[in-house]
């Protein structure tokens, strides 16, 4: 059948398979093998096209034929970046000949046209012409750095970040887009150009990414650059009519939001202004919860909210219902989040297995406001006014009751997300203004809010594993990427324009950022370290403090520059204090040792001489705070946040699309072991667990965990180390295997010993998923069943049917069921080497470990002491002659050298 | 107790359990529970109108296709294989089934109320499309065998039509059929489009994935436990039965994509059927028939993998009801 292509001008053209090839060669210039993948590519291509398709979504058929075939080899990924980088190329810059050195200079010579044509169009910001050198501009823009964008990660930035023209194509190509975000940034600086120049030298590398917002926003007419507000609803109908438009328009200006309801009556307290009740806050929570589906934030996300209550409320129960998929759906939030908002006294009314008591907040109006000993005090004055009849309504329950049903509804429903009001409070160095009574969306963010404040966080993170250098990190330049992102975020308080007047008072007087960091798994699994090993403990500890410190010391020196934001004076900081001194605070107040290693890791960073720094002066009330990063982190070709790799191989699904994440570490490092090809179909098998795979190295599976087989305590221990270091707080995504109730609740209550302050989502080991689709999947044998095969066994001798007798094969017991691998395995190849089938050895699998014991043990926190036993030799009788054979003394040495052989 | 029979009154004891392996999949049928308003369609309306014609056409008929083939499926389960099973244990899953079809019916009811679709015109396509009746007659001849011409599930002829109809309900119409729809659903969400109807198709193919699960043990019990079924004839012609249902669905194919759409053509989800219909064969014991490979790689991508969801992007199809509720509390 003869195709035809429909051109852009609707002229039809006969379809010609060649250049087609040519243009996946171009894009495979340079890689292992090429001719295979051109081939595989363009017969995949082919398939899936039909006459008259568009010569666009020609374009995209290729790019789908490339994505499909990631799986195979990361090459695959590449090859499809680069198809897609070209259709960009070909939409911004026009006709550019396919000669790269003509791309390059095309793509210098345009950036003046685009900024001035966004200007003109009036999507760009007037200083982004009359601020800037733009010549000097262009001279900095580097189109091979497009090459460091991973397919997922490209697809993300067009889809999401960048900017679009009328027509919803691409307006500026990914090098432009962080150029843009540099320069929106830079626009008060006194050399606008030479910092424009300086940021986008950092985010192009993808050492550090602003936040959501930044980039979506930066260079615009009205920039609105926030990402996360905090806001409190009153127990009154203006302050809830008042707080759903606010929610509204700073949706609308692309921010997630936290919002608590702690202080709203409970249902059946009476109403002052006639003899009526209260219908609680649940009917209130719904409107907010309908009114942000209407909203797309920046055109480009869903609105998104998290509700806060605190968990003496009398309405909590119902509150814990609320993300329950069956029952009233007046009841129910569809959209937003909830997060219980829990304190020390609740969690040692838990181990003490004492009750608890819940009041309405009309009668009990402080509590919101009380935290540390001063809550504890005032909480049991309250009960013994209920136990008098003092109190209107108030009801208990065992204390341990709440807390399972906290933990059961987490599990089913992955909410409410349990977050810690004490050590949120008792560790923050910002509260002077008032008490923080929750945090945001994605639970980083602490700090306080009220009626005249909405509190606003300014977000961007550091890529640690673009830090590395020669398995080590590159500590010089971490500095300078902490000290710079300080400066850029610093930069876009000022530049900022947000809709609502509590907002914009509470971002301009506390100017509060929040640096973060992603790529740590990425890190160190470069660095060859488990993410659930002593070793991983400190390595969190050595980046969070020297990030922090840097971090800190950037901020005052912006304050000799700028001055101080409005409300340093009665801060912690003023007071000389650091992140990590409010330890004590915390251990002071709760009574209970805080059970996290306090010892710096870092001991050459002079933190007296910062203290004395800080106490003249802090350009902003925080500085640090760890968003999950999902977008971003992808943008980077990185693991999101602090998060742990979630499988070797796993799809993510996004607003910008289905995307498949293959562990490109992983694929290297087998790959190097001649060992790829051979396991890559039982990866997707085992769905990205490679830790029964017996031919991959053990201190490989070791290093390469899914999240569901890290033990959960290790993501605690993570989170505690890092928190000591961070102001604010870190979006603490938590994966657990069992289903167990007694583990569960022991889990949580590990992370409050330990100080952490928030956790975030659960997510739970799906127990049943659908059939897979592109592996070999044969039911009966696994249930050693063979059916028909039998009848045509029974003829086997009769007519000696090759076709039959294999199929026959297929029996019962265990050493046949080796055969069937060895068959499975055969069929596979069938179709995932359809170009010359190699002869693979059949795998061998062991069967998958039982995980929940040896996971869910309590973690090693602590690094053995050399020399603790007085013996640091093995001995060994080598000819019948006893040696002392010397092992490495420190186990960090030790370690790495079992990690890297 | 043989799993095939009429069942007699001991039958209504749960215990002693001989087919744990029909109470287990219950149990995990049971913690699938979802339901179609959890899923949000707002934005999937907004893909509907940038999609082209032939786009659209793809959907409507593949729903109209799903709706009405919801019910024939319960309809087999209620009256031509629940009634010859003793199994209490496999009552309750197909009890536990029955509901889930009756949700997938609904499921595809509320997407077809909130699609601007022309619903009259929908609910008549299976009626007068030759392709897609002949699809819903070859469910029914076999079924028809089991009702109006009932033969004795005591004897091995009446046996026989119970496997031929199990076969034609679970193996073809649920294994083969529904899969290759699922994917072409899937596909679209690979476009990036309908992803929310994505969800929803992840959540039927999970629980379809369960249905024949249970569809293939109970045969292969039936088989086991009959031995004198176990012969040449009826193996060739359990195949023959399957090859005509790839038969028919091909025709269907071409219904479905009488042009194509980007990424996919008639040619490939025939393709896809014949894959699809090779491991089912597999499954039973039978001898391959097409040898073809799997053309839409990118499934790896949408089902084999777990998933990771933004979850305040995305509706999470992973979450299941009653964890954790398996010890009392003890205060």
């Amino acid at each position: 059948m003869e195709l035809t292509i429909t051109k852009r001008d609707g002229v039809k053209e006969v379809f010609n398979a060649d250049r087609i090839n040519r243009s996946i060669e171009r894009a495979a210039l340079g890689l292992m093998d090429p001719i295979s993948k051109v081939t595989q590519i363009a017969t995949d291509t082919h398939v899936t096209i039909y006459d008259g398709i568009t010569t666009e979504e020609l374009d995209l058929a290729t790019i789908n034929a490339a994505v499909q075939n990631i799986k195979e080899d990361s090459d695959y990924d590449r090859i499809a970046t680069r198809l897609l980088l070209k259709t960009v190329y070909k939409h911004v810059l026009g006709d550019y000949g396919e000669d790269p050195a003509q791309l390059e200079k095309v793509h210098k010579e345009h950036f003046a046209d685009y900024v001035k044509k966004g200007i003109e169009n009036k999507i760009f910001d007037e200083r982004m012409e009359k601020n800037f050198d733009l010549p000097r501009l262009s001279a900095a823009l580097d189109i091979s750095r497009d090459e460091l964008f991973i397919y997922a990660g490209l697809s993300t930035l067009l889809n999401r970040y960048s900017v679009k023209d009328i027509n919803q194509k691409a307006f500026e190509t990914p090098q432009y887009c962080f150029m843009r975000v540099a320069m929106g940034n830079a626009y008060n600086e006194k050399d606008p150009t030479e910092w424009a120049i300086k940021f986008y030298e950092k985010m192009s590398r993808h050492e550090y990414i602003a936040g959501g917002s930044t980039n979506i926003h930066a260079g615009t007419p009205s920039p609105a650059l926030s990402n996360c507000f905090l806001l409190e609803i009153h127990d009154n109908m203006e302050h809830i009519s008042k707080s759903v438009m606010d929610v509204m328009m700073l949706s609308k200006a692309s921010g997630g939001l936290g919002a608590s309801i702690t202080k709203l009556r409970a249902m059946g307290s009476p109403l002052s202004s006639n003899n009526t009740t209260s219908s609680g806050p649940t009917p209130f929570a719904k409107i907010i919860d309908v009114a942000i589906r209407a909203i797309m934030r920046g055109g480009k996300k869903k609105g998104a909210l998290c509700f806060y209550m605190e968990n003496w409320h009398y309405d909590f129960p119902e509150f814990i219902e609320w993300k329950h998929n069956a029952g009233d759906d007046h009841m129910r939030m569809r959209t937003a989040d909830t997060a219980a908002y829990i304190s020390d006294e609740f969690m040692k009314r838990l181990e003490a297995k004492a009750d608890w008591y819940m009041f309405d907040p009309k009668e009990t109006k402080d509590l919101n406001e009380l935290y540390g000993k001063a809550f504890s005090a005032r909480y049991n004055e309250y009960i013994k006014m209920a136990e008098e009849g003092k109190l209107r309504m108030w009801k208990k329950v065992p204390t341990t009751e709440q807390w399972r049903a906290i933990l059961v509804a987490l599990q089913t429903t992955s909410h409410p997300w349990i977050t810690f009001k004490d050590p949120i409070n008792l560790r923050a160095l910002n509260n002077n203004t008032g008490t923080i009574h929750m945090s945001n969306l994605c639970t980083e963010i602490c700090l306080p809010q009220d009626k005249e404040n909405i509190a606003v966080c300014n977000l961007a993170s550091i890529n640690i594993a673009a830090h590395l250098k020669k398995k080590q990190i590159d500590w010089q330049k971490l500095e300078e990427s902490a000290r710079l992102a300080i400066r850029q975020l610093d930069n876009l308080i000022d530049i900022n324009v947000l809709p609502v007047a509590e907002a914009r008072k509470s971002d301009q007087e506390n100017r509060a950022i929040g640096l973060g960091v992603m790529g740590f798994s990425d890190a160190i699994e470069q660095l060859g370290i488990p993410y659930d090993s002593p070793h991983a403990y400190d390595f969190t500890d050595k980046i969070f403090e020297f990030i922090s410190y840097m971090a800190i010391d950037e901020s005052a020196n912006l304050a000799q520059e700028r001055g101080s934001y409005t409300h340093f004076s009665g801060s912690g900081w003023s007071q000389g204090m650091v992140p990590v001194d409010t330890m004590a605070r915390l251990e002071e107040e709760r009574g209970v040792a805080i059970e996290t290693d306090k010892k710096s890791k870092q001991n050459w960073l002079d933190w007296d001489s910062l203290r004395a720094k800080v106490k003249n002066g802090m350009r902003n009330a925080t500085l640090m705070a760890v968003a999950p990063n999902a977008n971003i982190g992808l943008v980077a070709g990185t693991t999101p946040g602090i998060d742990p790799r979630f499988a070797q191989v796993f799809s993510r699904n996004k607003i910008s699309g289905k995307y498949l994440d293959i562990n490109h570490n992983l694929v290297t490092e087998l790959k190097n072991m001649n060992l790829w090809d051979m396991v890559k179909t039982k990866i997707i098998e085992l769905q990205g667990d490679i830790s029964s795979i017996t031919e991959i190295p053990a201190h490989i599976r070791d290093i390469y965990k899914t999240s569901f087989s890290v033990s959960p305590y290790a993501f605690i221990e993570v989170a505690a180390r890092a928190q000591k270091w961070v102001d604010q707080a870190l979006s603490r995504n938590m994966y657990l295997d069992d289903r167990d109730m007694e583990k569960t609740m022991d889990i949580y209550t590990a992370a409050w010993r330990k100080g952490v302050k928030t956790t975030y989502y659960l997510h739970m080991k799906p127990r049943h998923t659908a059939e897979q689709s592109t592996v070999a999947v044969n039911k009966s044998a696994k249930l050693g069943k063979i059916g028909f095969a039998s009848v045509f066994k029974k003829e086997e001798a009769v007519t000696g049917n090759q076709e039959l007798v294999s199929v026959a094969a297929e029996v019962v017991k265990e050493e046949v069921i080796e055969k069937e691998q060895e068959q499975i395995i055969d069929q596979k190849k069938a179709f995932t080497l359809p170009v010359e089938p190699v002869k693979v050895e059949p795998i061998k699998v062991e069967p998958l470990k039982q995980i929940s014991e040896p996971v869910f043990a309590k973690v090693q926190t602590q690094l053995p002491t050399p020399h603790a036993e007085g013996q640091h030799y093995q001995e060994k009788i080598i000819d019948g002659k006893t040696y002392r054979v010397h092992m490495p003394t420190d186990p960090q040495e030790q370690f790495l050298c079992d990690g890297c052989q | 107790m043989p799993i095939l029979g009429k069942a007699s009154p001991e039958d209504m004891n749960l215990h002693p359990m001989h087919y744990q392996w029909a109470y287990d999949l219950y149990n995990t049928a049971v913690r699938n529970t979802w339901f179609p308003h959890e899923i949000a369609l707002k934005e999937d309306l907004e893909d509907w109108n940038k999609m082209t014609e032939d786009e659209r056409h793809a959907v409507k008929f593949t729903m109209a296709f799903f709706n009405p083939a919801e019910l024939i499926v319960n309809r087999s389960i209620a009256l031509g294989i629940y009634p010859y099973l003793k199994s209490p244990e496999a009552h309750l899953y197909l009890a536990k089934q029955m509901w889930e079809e009756a949700n997938h019916c609904v499921a595809f009811e509320y997407v077809l109320e909130t699609f601007p679709f022309d619903r009259e015109k929908i609910f008549n396509v299976h009626l007068e499309t030759p392709s897609m009746k002949a699809k819903e007659e070859y469910v029914m001849k076999y079924l028809k065998r089991m009702t109006e011409e009932t033969l004795n599930i005591e004897t091995p002829e009446g046996k026989k039509d119970f496997i031929r109809n199990l076969v034609a309900t679970n193996i073809v119409m649920e294994g083969i059929w529904f899969y290759s729809g699922f994917m072409v659903v899937l596909s679209f969400r690979q476009r990036n489009q309908l992803r929310n109807f994505g969800s929803m198709i992840d959540w039927v193919l999970r629980d379809e994935s369960l249905h024949l699960k249970f569809g293939i043990q109970l045969l292969q019990t039936a088989l086991e436990e009959n031995p004198e079924l176990l012969t040449e004839e009826f193996a060739n012609e359990i195949k023959s039965i399957i090859v005509e249902g790839v038969n028919i669905e091909t025709a269907y194919n071409k219904d479905l994509f009488p042009n194509g759409i980007l990424g996919l053509n008639a040619d490939y989800v025939n393709q896809y059927v014949q894959y699809v219909a090779d491991r089912r064969l597999t499954e039973l014991g039978l001898p391959k028939e097409y040898n073809v490979t799997n053309p839409a790689k990118w499934m790896s991508t949408a089902t084999d993998v777990l998933e990771l969801v933004n979850f305040f992007e995305q509706q999470n199809t992973k979450y299941e009801v009653d964890s954790g509720h398996t010890k009392k509390p003890q205060t």
